[in-house]
């Protein structure tokens, strides 16, 4: 046997072992996407055995259709407005379980508070849409609280329909950045608080001028990655609202699982999903900066 | 510049208590340094008088207010961490500005300050530098700067030279010490090492398991030590301790006899502890009035103006002194002299002093 | 090299085995449908392992999903080459799935002699030829009906359900009148998928009213008839009788809501009776023909069966269909579902022993018009998510019942344009 192969063979085999596995994450990775992008450049694929190219023109129509730029404009309101929500419940919610209280309540509070991140999406739609049925509990509230004089229909009104989305939004995803801001709290040197304490410094002061540039790297990389998970959520919008009433909860996922499945233009899908795909690719790469300036 | 009066401070941590009735009475202008090995309780006791530990029992006054249920920062007081706890985002001016920003003092004024302390501290050209870009001795000096600026009644430092290499070490002690001088506050010092007590303090409280041991000036604790503890902890080399008995002529150290006058009320046969510094046994041609003995050196170190001379006795082992020119043999009997005027008698149940 | 070769031979053993997939055997067919998802009983488990007894040489795979999952799930199956043999499947897809061509054309095999069933017997809808062939077979058949709560009918101070437009829209204003949290009917018009409310209970009301949505194969959505219609249930939701919120109601919601005593009636299949008496049982319930207008028509349901064009065992897929279409096993499954039989000629096996709400659904098949207008209809699944949504805004008041028409034939004839 020659040197190089035995060389080959030796520090190869390890390679050969992950191989498999390689193969079929890279397929799973790279088929869809290179199917994505070529379904988008061809008319009537998948319902047309043999489609015909058409180069840009679904990108031509998409960016020519109204509907395409409402569901755009949702797509930032629900995002930012989600990952908003995360971050002021998030670090909130954050602080007050990083309080000195008893451990054994500390920790109570800690596993009921990320209880909604263990909900499948189903579970939390279903829920979120009997708590705001006009008979449901927060209408009952509201009224009995004098707040309101006759039930809202939360989710079937145009008018309201987003801000209950943001609020399942909110509700369903701030334990991940109450997770994270928690572990990062943890690393806030303790004499930092005692050297505020005795600067003379309130909870807000310590809150604004300790805590928060300390956290700042993680809330930066937390905020990026909610970001890009929120812009191509679908599955909570889908379940809940199916982007109605109307189209006024209609997001770019949805209006992409719509164009698919309800409209069969896979086609137009597929264009829609290739732009979803830039935009992330973007918040991505700025993510990814972000954690290589941390390291 | 305030007095502080601790008067029977006790800290309970659940059902263990680490400070059993603490009493410190520190003039205005005094530095008073807390001392001891760790967990000796006087990094509580000085936490305790910032208000970042919580009184179990006692009062802590200063000036003439009792401040047990009062807020840090309305205790007059400042204080230096062991790691500087500096706000990193924060640059030098940053830091040393924080706590006059929040005392809503005019930004002419905060300024006119800063500046001021960055002038005696030689922080001016760093004032818009962040800690990280900052050594070690300039962020112990970005600390002290801080706590200067807001002008207390009262500094705390907590072993707030222990992260800085030795030689550091020396010029911050230096430099602290004038400032002391300089502004002439109030001080509370704490710190384990023996050196900086001695060298900074009006006063050195010595502190052992959550208990002072004994109080006094440097002279005081070094050269009359109460307890067998006190007498052990200061000084270094440290002093030679050694279990003897009583003879009706002296005491019988290992198989050698020495000639000494001992306290009265020590008895021929009674077991007693005996110290005495390294300073006070030398060859017997430096200390012409020692009482002798032919003893064997097994090492000598060479210090530069000095040598320690290790030297047995039966079991046990002591140090002695002599001059850095001074020649001497290893390996050999050497006839060491012993200055017993300066010589300690200690209980050797209680450990305390016997005069 | 003999210590080297074992470690890489292995490793590359490993990475082949990996890729490869099992063999497959030969008769193995699979079943995709949502039937079992709605029995609890395992029914249909059974079924097939009767079948398979019957049939040692073919093995049924029964692929279970829920009914909003199973469209999705043939098309993407067959476009990536997975798809089932046997397919569950709902007249309204018809025309999409012919247009992508998953549907293999069933005339072949209804004509051979050796079927154990006559073609003759099974119910005509499902069957009809489009393109000129047959594409499904009917395993039950099923009318929408009105649901009752006889209850709060009683209670508003009626002793029968109502049996037309003026008698519905009196009864329900008072149901809704009688305390805060019932209604008198509810219209599950959500967004949420599959957003097919208006099939639902919008077209039984407009064929009780003689009207129709399609001329032929092309949307006729447009006309007196419709814009009646909606104004009909227009004027119900002003009198308070419809349940509020509307636009955010699913079918799921409003059956629950119905089961839960809280809703007077309920549109809706007649096979859900066997959920409602099941789940509260202690109701006074019962089924009615949706009310007239002046005509006696209903929208007709089923449950089909079909054959994958892509297929690679149609015989054993065939054999499998014409078990089920036998006038025996086509009872058990009629009456496991509460639904009438597919095979009209096992409707007496059927009838024998069956319930009250059953034998009530046998007659309103046996004297009124069966109506279904969706399996012709192009992009009907599209089309009734644009019914949705023009319904919510006739509704909110947002445009009258003529714009909302007119609205949805445009945005219909724009879909398959």
């Amino acid at each position: 046997m020659t040197r190089p192969f035995r060389l080959l063979t030796a520090s190869g085999t390890p390679y050969l072992f992950l191989l498999p596995g390689l193969v079929i994450l890279g397929a799973l990775l790279s088929v869809p996407l290179y199917k994505v992008v070529e379904y988008s450049l061809y008319d009537n694929v998948i319902v047309e055995r043999n489609p015909t190219f058409v180069g840009l023109d679904n990108y031509r129509n998409i960016l020519g259709d109204p509907g395409y730029w409402s569901a755009g404009f949702n797509t930032i309101v629900f995002t930012v407005g989600s990952v908003v929500g995360h971050m002021i419940v998030g670090i909130g919610l954050a602080l007050l379980v990083n309080a000195d209280i008893h451990p054994r309540a500390r920790t109570f509070f800690r596993s009921m508070l990320v209880l909604p991140w263990i909900f499948t999406a189903v579970v939390v739609a279903l829920n979120w849409q009997l708590l705001l049925n006009p008979f449901g509990l927060i209408n009952y509230i509201l009224d009995w609280l004098g707040l309101i004089s006759e039930p809202l229909d939360w989710l079937g009104n145009p008018d309201l329909a987003m801000w209950s989305l943001l609020l399942i939004s909110t509700w369903r995803g701030y334990p991940f950045i109450m997770v994270s801001f928690l572990s990062g709290l943890q690393t806030v040197p303790r004499e930092l608080y005692e050297a505020a304490d005795i600067d003379g410094a309130g909870f807000w002061h310590k809150f604004w001028h300790v805590t928060l540039p300390q956290l700042k790297p993680v809330i930066f990389g937390v905020a990026l990655l909610d970001l890009i998970w929120t812009f191509q959520l679908f599955p909570l919008v889908w379940l809940t609202t199916g982007g109605g009433p109307g189209r006024a909860t209609e997001v770019l996922s949805t209006l992409t699982f719509r164009l698919a499945f309800v409209d069969f233009e896979f086609a137009q899908a597929a264009t829609v999903a290739v732009s979803i795909l830039i935009i992330s690719a973007a918040f991505t790469v700025l993510y990814l900066r972000n954690e290589a300036r941390r390291l | 510049m305030s007095r502080i009066e601790i008067s029977n401070l006790v800290k309970m941590y659940g059902s263990h208590q680490a400070l059993h009735g603490i009493d410190i009475s520190i003039q205005p202008g005094e530095f008073c340094v807390l001392v001891g090995p760790s967990g000796c309780g006087k990094s509580t006791t000085l936490r305790m008088v910032a208000g970042l530990e919580t009184i179990s029992g006692g009062e802590i006054a200063i000036g003439d207010r009792v401040v047990n249920g009062l807020r840090p920062k309305d205790r007059g007081i400042a204080m230096v961490f062991q790691n500087y706890a500096l706000y990193p985002a924060k640059t030098v001016r940053g830091n040393m500005a924080f706590s006059l920003k929040l005392s809503k003092m005019p930004k002419a004024e905060i300024d006119r300050r800063v500046n001021e302390v960055a002038e005696i501290l030689e922080l001016t050209p760093l004032l818009d530098r962040k800690p990280a870009a900052l050594s070690g001795g300039q962020r112990q000096r970005v600390a002290m700067g801080r706590a200067i600026v807001r002008d207390p009644e009262v500094f705390l430092f907590d072993e707030p030279l222990s992260n800085l290499d030795a030689k550091l070490r020396g010029q911050m002690r230096a430099e602290i010490k004038r400032l002391h001088q300089r502004l002439e506050n109030t001080i509370i010092y704490v710190t384990h090492d023996q050196v900086e007590a001695m060298t900074l303090a009006d006063r050195i409280v010595i502190m052992r398991d959550g208990r002072i041991e004994q109080q006094g000036t440097p002279d005081a604790v070094f050269h009359d030590p109460e307890t067998v503890f006190v007498a052990g902890f200061m000084g270094s080399p440290p002093m030679n301790l050694i279990d003897c008995t009583v003879t009706p002529t002296g005491l019988r150290l290992g198989d050698t006899d020495l000639a000494c006058t001992t306290p009265d009320g020590l008895r021929p046969g009674d077991r007693v502890t005996f110290g005495i510094r390294p300073d006070d046994i030398r060859p017997a041609a430096d200390l012409p009035n020692g009482v002798t003995a032919s003893l064997p050196v097994d090492l000598i170190e060479q210090l530069g103006t000095e040598k320690l001379v290790h030297f047995r006795a039966g079991p046990h082992e002591l140090i002695g002194k002599t001059g850095g020119r001074v020649e001497l043999d290893e390996g050999t009997a050497q006839t060491l002299a012993f200055d017993m005027a300066h010589a300690f008698f200690f209980d050797a149940e209680t450990g305390h002093r016997i005069r | 090299m003999k210590r080297h070769l074992p470690k890489w031979a292995l490793a590359a053993a490993t990475s082949v085995a990996t890729l490869l997939p099992a063999s497959l055997p030969a008769a193995e067919i699979e079943w995709l449908q949502w039937f079992a998802a709605e029995d609890p009983t395992g029914f249909y488990d059974q079924l097939v392992e009767d079948f398979e007894a019957q049939h040692p040489d073919i093995t049924v795979k029964l692929v279970t999903q829920p009914f909003g999952k199973v469209r999705e799930s043939i098309v993407t199956d067959n476009a990536i080459g997975v798809g089932s043999d046997v397919l569950g499947l709902n007249m309204p897809w018809t025309t999409e799935f012919l247009d992508i061509g998953i549907l293999e054309p069933l005339d072949d095999y209804l004509a051979r002699d050796d079927n154990s069933f006559a073609t003759s017997d099974l119910v005509e809808a499902p069957i009809g030829k489009i393109d000129g062939k047959t594409w499904m077979v009917p395993l039950n058949a099923f009318p929408f009906v009105m649901h009752v709560n006889m209850d709060l009918v009683k209670r508003a101070g009626f002793d029968a359900p109502p049996t037309n437009w003026e008698e519905l829209s009196e009864q329900a204003a008072a149901i809704a009148a009688l305390e805060d949290g019932i209604s008198g009917l509810g219209l599950p018009f959500s967004s949420q998928p599959p957003s097919n409310g208006p099939i639902l209970t919008f077209l039984p009301l407009l064929y009780s009213n003689g009207g129709r949505i399609m001329d032929g194969t092309t949307p006729n959505f447009d006309n007196a008839k419709v814009v009646e219609t909606m104004e009909f249930i227009k004027t119900l939701n002003e009198a308070g009788a419809i349940a509020p919120g509307a636009a955010s109601r699913t079918g799921g919601v409003d059956l629950e809501e119905f089961i839960a005593g809280r809703t007077g009636f309920l549109i809706s299949p007649g096979v859900h009776s066997s959920a409602i008496t099941g789940r509260n049982p202690d109701m006074d319930y019962t089924l009615v023909r949706v009310p007239t207008n002046g005509t006696n028509a209903y929208r007709v349901h089923g449950w089909e069966i079909g054959i994958s064009a892509d297929s690679r065992n149609k015989e054993a897929a065939w054999t499998f269909v014409n078990y089920l279409l036998s006038p025996e096993v086509n009872a058990r499954v009629a009456k496991a579902s509460n639904a009438l039989p597919g095979n009209l000629a096992a409707l007496d096996a059927v009838r024998e022993g069956a319930d009250d709400t059953l034998i009530k659904q046998m007659d309103i098949l046996s004297g009124d018009t069966p109506v279904e207008e969706m399996r012709q209809s192009p992009k009907a699944v599209a089309s009734w998510s644009l019914m949705t949504e023009e319904l919510q805004s006739l509704l909110r008041g947002d445009q009258t019942a003529a714009e909302a028409a007119a609205a949805v034939q445009a945005r219909w004839m724009d879909q398959i344009k």
